[in-house]
């Protein structure tokens, strides 16, 4: 029993990040149907550029509010220059271009920042929170759960109360539609490409908060899929979905790496892509997806 | 002629290769009700598409002497054209009142509230299923929500895609009554395109026929009725 | 407008022409082979760019399995991404085959082809439910998963784990020797190369050692193999099951309707990808000599994709300019030690994963059909050919 709740609160940690990252996939993919393979790589440089503020001096949070406003401004930009321009109907060539972003993105975060781990600053208070026979529950898990709700929360509130989330919810419903009744498209998706970046650098600035990490240009490689699967687990068009999707592929990480006798590292990873595999073939719509998330 | 509201000259369109519309003529007048009429693929949709700036084309189309045809949707809108296309267009994820909302986006001042009431007197039912989502209502009440979505935007043309495909005969009867209401004491301007053509022309003023991309008749929408053609074609003899 | 030459098919003027053109091509290669076939550098301002049959012979070997994403992506317009899976697959399979049991390189390929294919076909089985960014996204995270299989403990004594798995073989302890038969006059052609007045000073000095022909012959047979493996897929694509994979390429409506089997088209056209993929890995593992995991990732996939993108997506010299471009952008990206206005500093850490990823964004953006299909509008410019048959029909 104490191995379990172990297990369950390692889950929270991880859970936690890949639910933040699937969240940002699951904004543009409402907008847009387009899955964003550089979105990792755009939470990473968001972390490294909160770190940077905060070597110049910038206290800890404020750093983490810059980078996301940061971070959101140049997705907007990437949108506006390379997404824009390609019919989203077809796909091949908007998977080319993140996977291009996806390249670009590490390869400077790694020309500017070199691959040596730097230390992140740290975002929560450390030491134990609770103890449970065994089961130690670290404040960095609760931080960095209830961080989760929050941004959860505020994606909430942001959607259905202002103008704005009215605005990328209808684009997401019917797209002619919305043309029709006036709404700027193009500001409203890049809208969506700016929210999705900040929610994404925070992701990796909590992921890279954890005092047994550190931070160098290839966190992210790995939680991307980790993250996709989460995403499409919880259903690609669900908020909520990404953070149960993200939760659950959590614990089967903490579950994986216990019971199963093989180099566990890389059995996490295989496990993720066999959920994959299987959400895709036998349930789109995952979770809490709506049907209407298109296969063909 | 200055009086005209919406005047279209020599409107080409084409999809990939194919020309829908080979260059029509027609118009219409302030508090007009106006009726494109002909069989599917006549190109009523494309006239209609034109005007709102979903597709693009070649000749002239001015709105209040102001040509609009090169202008995007967002912009058309804000001029003062609402399209309710074919299909309702509703959102269907979205709550009734948020639909009628989205139908607002243009505007920013404080009578939008007023005007969502005025919209539920007129069709009460959409008062009641207000924090529904729109995909749960049914074909009339989606045709309610729709136009009522597009008058929101307060405009002076209100362009209409077969509101009377799908919905049952007494639902198409009881919409056209309103819509010819809405006429009268809102002064709204419409053009609606339909296949229907006995209802369409017994609450227009003037109608088109659209043949094959060509406008083949037109005329004060009584005298149509009682054309020969139109019977025979239309009318059912 | 541009001179306009029109040649009939069948006639002796055409296949004298046809001549000609191969003759010359297969002129330019044996001059570039013993031109490289020793260690050959271009020394830009003050660096240095490798340019010998070690990277060539890289390059025909990302070739062919780009050739391979032609098919299925260019021609059958599915996208799959995960060839670093087949590539690491029929390395690994013909190093264990040549490590453990002695068998030549080439034979290697009666296993591979057909494992591939058939591992190709089965893998391909999601597409025929998945398709767009679904399927780019499941085949992905397929190739992230190679070097975690191949690292599988249970698998050591084929795959040697983590460290890989060398070509050395276990009997003899030494590697395979790519001996040129003895009827073939290199050493001849090399010292007739190198007595041309002007020129003969990049063919090198004296006779060919034992390594620059081993090197040699590597290279003659790895074009020959690809060179079949380029012939084969052009008469592929103008037969029937070509044209019905080019139908489902383009409306997969209208090929059903049309009658064509989308599902068989699909899954063979998946086998001959990855039955591609492992030809090239066979080659990329005989000439490197090791093969090892993370020569295999998906990023190797991402690779791939960008030869494809930059060489020309739907075309047969796409891929050919496409393995150059991964042989040579990345480790000529790093040989850029200096340019003179760029401090240094710059030029340390990832360049040639920058440079592709830049190559893959500015292609799509402003050459969809990569340098292939603008190459064509460029010659188009100077001359356009028109093919006709002998009655006059194009």
């Amino acid at each position: 029993m104490d191995l379990f709740l172990q297990r369950l609160f390692d889950a929270l940690t991880n859970g936690s990040t890949y639910a933040l990252i699937a969240v940002a996939m699951v904004l543009i993919f409402k907008a847009t149907t387009l899955i964003n393979f550089a979105q990792g790589e755009q939470a990473m440089l968001g972390a490294f550029i909160v770190l940077q503020l905060w070597k110049w001096g910038i206290p800890m949070w404020g750093a983490v509010v810059i980078g996301m406003i940061f971070s959101g401004i140049l997705a907007a930009c990437l949108e506006r220059t390379f997404i824009r321009k390609f019919d989203p109907a077809d796909h091949l060539p908007l998977v080319i271009i993140t996977l291009g972003l996806f390249l670009v993105i590490n390869a400077v975060a790694a020309i500017i920042w070199r691959f040596d781990p730097l230390s992140f600053p740290q975002l929560f208070p450390s030491g134990k929170a609770v103890t449970i026979g065994n089961a130690r529950l670290s404040w960095y898990s609760i931080f960095a759960f209830g961080s989760c709700l929050l941004v959860l929360f505020i994606l909430q509130t942001l959607l259905t109360k202002t103008k704005i989330g009215l605005a990328f919810r209808a684009v997401s419903s019917n797209l002619e539609s919305s043309r029709l009744c006036g709404i700027k498209i193009g500001q409203t998706l890049q809208f969506g490409w700016a929210l999705a970046a900040a929610a994404g650098t925070l992701g990796a600035s909590i992921y890279a908060a954890n005092p047994v990490l550190q931070i160098e240009p290839t966190i992210m490689l790995r939680a991307l899929i980790f993250s996709i699967t989460a995403a499409a687990l919880g259903g690609l068009d669900s908020l909520w979905g990404a953070l149960l999707g993200g939760l659950t592929i959590g614990f089967v990480q903490s579950v994986v790496v216990q019971y199963i006798p093989f180099i566990p590292n890389e059995m996490t990873l295989a496990a993720a892509v066999v959920v994959l595999l299987i959400v895709l073939t036998f349930r789109p719509s995952g979770f809490l997806g709506t049907k209407t998330v298109e296969m063909v | 002629m200055t009086n005209t509201l919406l005047e279209v000259d020599e409107l080409t369109a084409t999809y990939g290769q194919i020309e829908v519309l080979h260059g029509i003529k027609f118009h219409v007048q302030p508090n007009e009700i106006v009726v494109i009429l002909g069989a599917n693929g006549a190109g009523k949709t494309t006239t209609l598409r034109a005007i709102s700036g979903m597709v693009g084309t070649t000749g002239s189309i001015a709105f209040n002497g102001d040509s609009i045809i090169d202008l995007e949707p967002d912009y058309i809108v804000r001029k003062g054209i609402a399209h309710v296309p074919q299909g309702r267009g509703t959102f269907p994820e979205l709550t009734v009142e948020e639909n009628l909302r989205v139908g607002a986006f243009i505007r920013s001042d404080n009578e939008i509230k007023a005007d969502l009431d005025s919209c539920y007197e007129t069709y009460p039912v959409l008062y009641e299923r207000r924090m529904q989502s729109a995909g749960s209502l049914s074909g009339g009440e989606q045709q309610m929500l729709a136009v009522s979505r597009a008058l929101m935007s307060k405009p002076e043309l209100l362009l209409l895609d077969e509101p009377s495909l799908g919905l049952a005969p007494q639902i198409v009867e009881g919409l056209f009554e309103r819509f010819k209401k809405m006429n009268q004491e809102l002064g709204t301007t419409m053009l609606i395109v339909e296949q229907n053509a006995q209802i369409a022309l017994a609450m227009a003023d003037r109608g088109y026929v659209l043949e094959s991309g060509e406008i083949a008749v037109e005329g004060e929408a009584n005298l149509l009725v009682n054309d020969d053609a139109i019977r025979k074609a239309y009318l059912g003899g | 407008m541009a001179p306009k030459i029109t040649l009939t098919k069948d006639t002796p003027q055409y296949r004298n022409l046809r001549a000609l053109m191969w003759i010359s091509i297969v002129l330019f290669f044996l001059l570039v082979a013993f031109a490289y076939v020793d260690v050959g550098s271009i020394a830009i301002g003050s660096n240095k760019y490798n340019l010998s049959l070690i990277r060539l012979n890289k390059a025909i070997a990302y070739s062919v399995a780009i050739l391979g994403l032609q098919v299925v992506v260019g021609y059958t317009g599915q996208i799959a991404l995960g060839q670093s899976f087949f590539f690491g697959m029929g390395a690994y399979i013909s190093a264990w085959l040549v490590a453990d049991h002695s068998w030549p390189f080439l034979l290697t390929l009666l296993i591979v082809i057909p494992g591939c294919f058939l591992i190709g076909m089965i893998l391909g089985l999601p597409a025929l439910r998945i398709r767009g960014l679904y399927l780019a996204l499941l085949t992905l995270g397929l190739a992230a998963l190679f070097p975690t299989i191949v690292k599988l403990d249970s698998l050591y004594e084929y795959t040697g784990g983590a460290g890989g798995k060398l070509t050395t073989n276990k009997v003899t302890g030494s590697q395979y020797k790519f001996a040129p038969p003895s009827w073939l006059p290199l050493d001849e052609i090399a010292q007739a190369l190198q007595n041309i007045p002007l020129v003969g000073g990049y063919f090198g000095d004296g006779p060919l050692s034992n390594r620059e022909e081993s090197r040699m012959w590597k290279f003659i047979l790895f074009s020959l193999v690809a060179a079949l493996c380029f012939w084969l897929i052009s008469n592929l694509i103008k037969s029937k099951p070509g044209r019905a994979m080019r139908a489902v390429r383009d409306n997969e409506t209208s090929a059903a309707v049309s009658g064509v089997n989308l599902a068989m088209t699909k899954t063979i056209s998946f086998g001959i990808a990855s039955a591609l993929g492992g030809i090239g890995g066979m080659i990329y593992v005989a000439e490197v000599g090791i093969a090892s995991p993370d020569d295999f990732s998906s990023l190797v996939a991402i690779y791939l994709i960008v030869g494809l993108v930059v060489g020309g997506v739907g075309t047969l010299s796409g891929a050919v300019i496409g393995g150059l471009v991964y042989a040579l952008i990345p480790d000529w990206a790093s040989s850029t030690q200096s340019i003179s206005f760029v401090p240094q500093r710059w030029l340390q850490g990832p360049t040639g994963s920058l440079i592709l990823g830049l190559l893959l964004i500015i292609l799509t953006l402003f050459m969809p059909g990569g340098i292939s299909t603008a190459a064509k509008k460029v010659k188009n410019r100077f001359v356009t050919i028109q093919m006709q048959n002998k009655s006059g029909i194009v």
